[in-house]
């Protein structure tokens, strides 16, 4: 739409589009504004058990920051994060926009099966895909380990996850197997969506494939990658249940990422406010990679009516 | 944009759909073992017996129809709670101007993006104190919180496909704004509408972390946690395991089947129409 057609119902100033989103904006305050404000509140407090049963808790300024910025683990922590986010949203990425391409080049009924396969994947409960991965990795039944060793290699009896590397490859390709539909769907729904006029205009002037693809296609695709990429990031950053769950509700440290880590920390040891610090720090470095991301979204939002 | 197929993509192809696919062909073939090829440790990848007792065992299993309708109560009132407050609320970003717009869809967006591992605790000490946890209510009030946005944020993208041309003619011919809103936007809003609400149903159906914290009690789990629970100490039952999950599976490849065209063009669509 341009601004030139655009349409008002009412006159500028009126009390309509309040009423309009107040009972969704009080829901939305009450059950996450005012935990974002407790969170960070909580993070200048020691709060553990003995501060829930009195109600009255303790404030101790920057000290939870100060000794997480101390900790070696934090930090081991959160670049354990970062190097497992990068890995999966890469992953899922390159073979998502891969198998857009490829489906443009299959035959038909190739074609078909294929997409059925990733709507049939994407639709899998995240829990549900995390049982099975968990028991096609199982220590005595797995299939995969009995494939590998049917093609003449000794694995015996394997426990993936004494391994953090393998442990952690399991988790990813949880993941990336589940994040894979949408991407690649979306990113064929936009090369379909490449206007043939254009390309055949193109062609005639004398372009070269290479040269389509970065005038054409690629100016029509950046948006589209711009959202799935960080998307994936903010996706990815916070994996817990995989991890949760893959290990039986018990991960060891090696496994800990900074979800898992502020998690720990609150339940498992009662020190809400360390929680609550790992938690902020947790959001930061998310809104600071996907700062753009929010820029961009919060203007075509804007200029919508 | 589709060219001849060739060789090296049908092949690629063909690989691509084995490993993905094979995930949920095992889940499946294994759901329809017997008990001894199951915890069979040369397993093959034809199965070798048919039975329905991994079903039978994971229908009678203690919780099975609990959390079942657990499930579908909290997220029927979640859908409908979400939807009704998202239309008002989508309705004012894409078809008026006031201040503050700008700082609402900002707030939108970043809450989307607030780890729920994270809020999880603020949030639990919350609704401690307001006695909501282990409630089905609290459950539900939280859902409707976390998916609020990205309803709104998806009916917003619908609404912005809708030319505002009808509405304006409604009003010449005399409608009040209620009006034009209730007779002839509504209706064009429907197919959005159906496809959102079975997004949030998808979500909510899903959801395993907040059911988990906040339901604590046996008779009060979700499908996702009670499916969690499945492993113990003592190890896991895998057969009707894999019967539970596609049995937790079946309704959302349904309804995903049912909108799986609105998907892909759906979630980017809201953001790069504008």
């Amino acid at each position: 739409m341009s601004s030139a057609t655009k349409f008002r119902l009412g006159p500028k100033k009126n009390l309509w589009p309040y009423l309009l989103i107040t009972p969704a904006l009080a829901v939305i305050l009450l059950i996450l504004g005012f935990p974002v404000f407790r969170l960070i509140t909580l993070s200048f407090q020691q709060f553990g058990l003995a501060e829930i049963v009195s109600g009255i808790p303790t404030w101790v300024g920057f000290e939870n920051f100060q000794a997480l910025l101390k900790d070696p683990e934090f930090w081991t922590v959160l670049r354990r994060t970062f190097i497992f986010t990068f890995a999966m949203v890469a992953a899922s990425i390159v073979i998502g926009a891969w198998l857009a391409h490829l489906m443009l080049r299959m035959n038909t009924i190739l074609r078909w099966l294929l997409n059925t396969t990733l709507i049939l994947v994407w639709a899998i409960p995240a829990l549900v895909g995390i049982s099975i991965w968990k028991w096609m990795f199982s220590f005595e039944f797995s299939i995969i380990t009995s494939t590998i060793n049917r093609l003449g290699f000794d694995f015996a009896q394997r426990n993936w996850f004494t391994n953090t590397f393998s442990g952690f490859s399991i988790i990813g390709g949880v993941v990336v197997w589940g994040a894979i539909p949408f991407i690649t769907i979306s990113i064929y729904a936009a090369l379909t969506q490449v206007p043939k006029e254009l390309l055949e205009a193109a062609a005639i002037d004398g372009a070269n494939s290479r040269q389509i693809f970065r005038s054409v296609i690629l100016p029509i695709l950046l948006p589209i990658y711009v959202i799935l990429i960080s998307l994936s990031i903010i996706w990815d950053f916070q994996v817990f249940t995989q991890i949760w769950v893959l290990l039986d509700n018990r991960p060891a440290s090696e496994y800990y990422t900074m979800a898992i880590y502020a998690f720990e920390k609150s339940f498992g040891l009662s020190e809400y406010g360390m929680g609550a610090a790992i938690a902020l720090l947790m959001i930061f470095s998310l809104l600071g990679v996907t700062w753009f991301y929010i820029k961009k979204m919060v203007q075509i939002g804007d200029g919508n009516a | 944009m589709h060219r001849k197929s060739s060789i090296y993509a049908n092949i690629s192809g063909f690989f691509a759909i084995i490993f993905m696919g094979f995930p949920v062909y095992w889940m499946v073939t294994t759901s329809f073992k017997n008990r001894q090829d199951v915890l069979s440790t040369e397993p093959t990848i034809l199965p070798r017996s048919f039975t329905i007792e991994n079903y039978q065992n994971a229908f009678s299993r203690e919780g099975f129809y609990t959390s079942l309708r657990n499930s579908l109560i909290v997220v029927l009132i979640t859908v409908a709670i979400s939807l009704f407050l998202a239309t008002f609320a989508s309705v004012a970003i894409a078809r008026t101007k006031f201040t503050g717009k700008r700082s609402f869809i900002s707030a939108l967006l970043i809450v989307q993006m607030l780890p729920l591992s994270a809020l999880i605790i603020p949030l639990f000490l919350l609704l401690t104190r307001l006695q909501l946890t282990n409630t089905i209510g609290g459950l539900a009030l939280t859902y409707v919180a976390f998916i609020l946005p990205f309803t709104i944020w998806t009916l917003r993208g619908f609404l912005a496909n809708i030319p505002t041309d009808i509405e304006e003619a409604a009003l010449v011919d005399g409608c009040t704004r209620v009006q034009a809103y209730r007779h002839v936007l509504l209706p064009l809003m429907a197919p959005g509408l159906v496809a959102t609400a079975i997004f949030a149903f998808i979500q909510a159906w899903n959801e395993f972390l907040l059911a988990y914290i906040i339901m604590q009690s046996q008779e009060n789990l979700t499908l996702p946690v009670w499916l969690a629970g499945f492993t113990t100490r003592t190890g896991t039952d895998w057969g009707p395991l894999m019967a539970a999950s596609t049995v937790t599976a079946i309704p959302v490849v349904i309804f995903f089947s049912l909108i799986q065209k609105r998907i892909a063009t759906g979630v980017t669509a809201g953001a790069v129409k504008g």
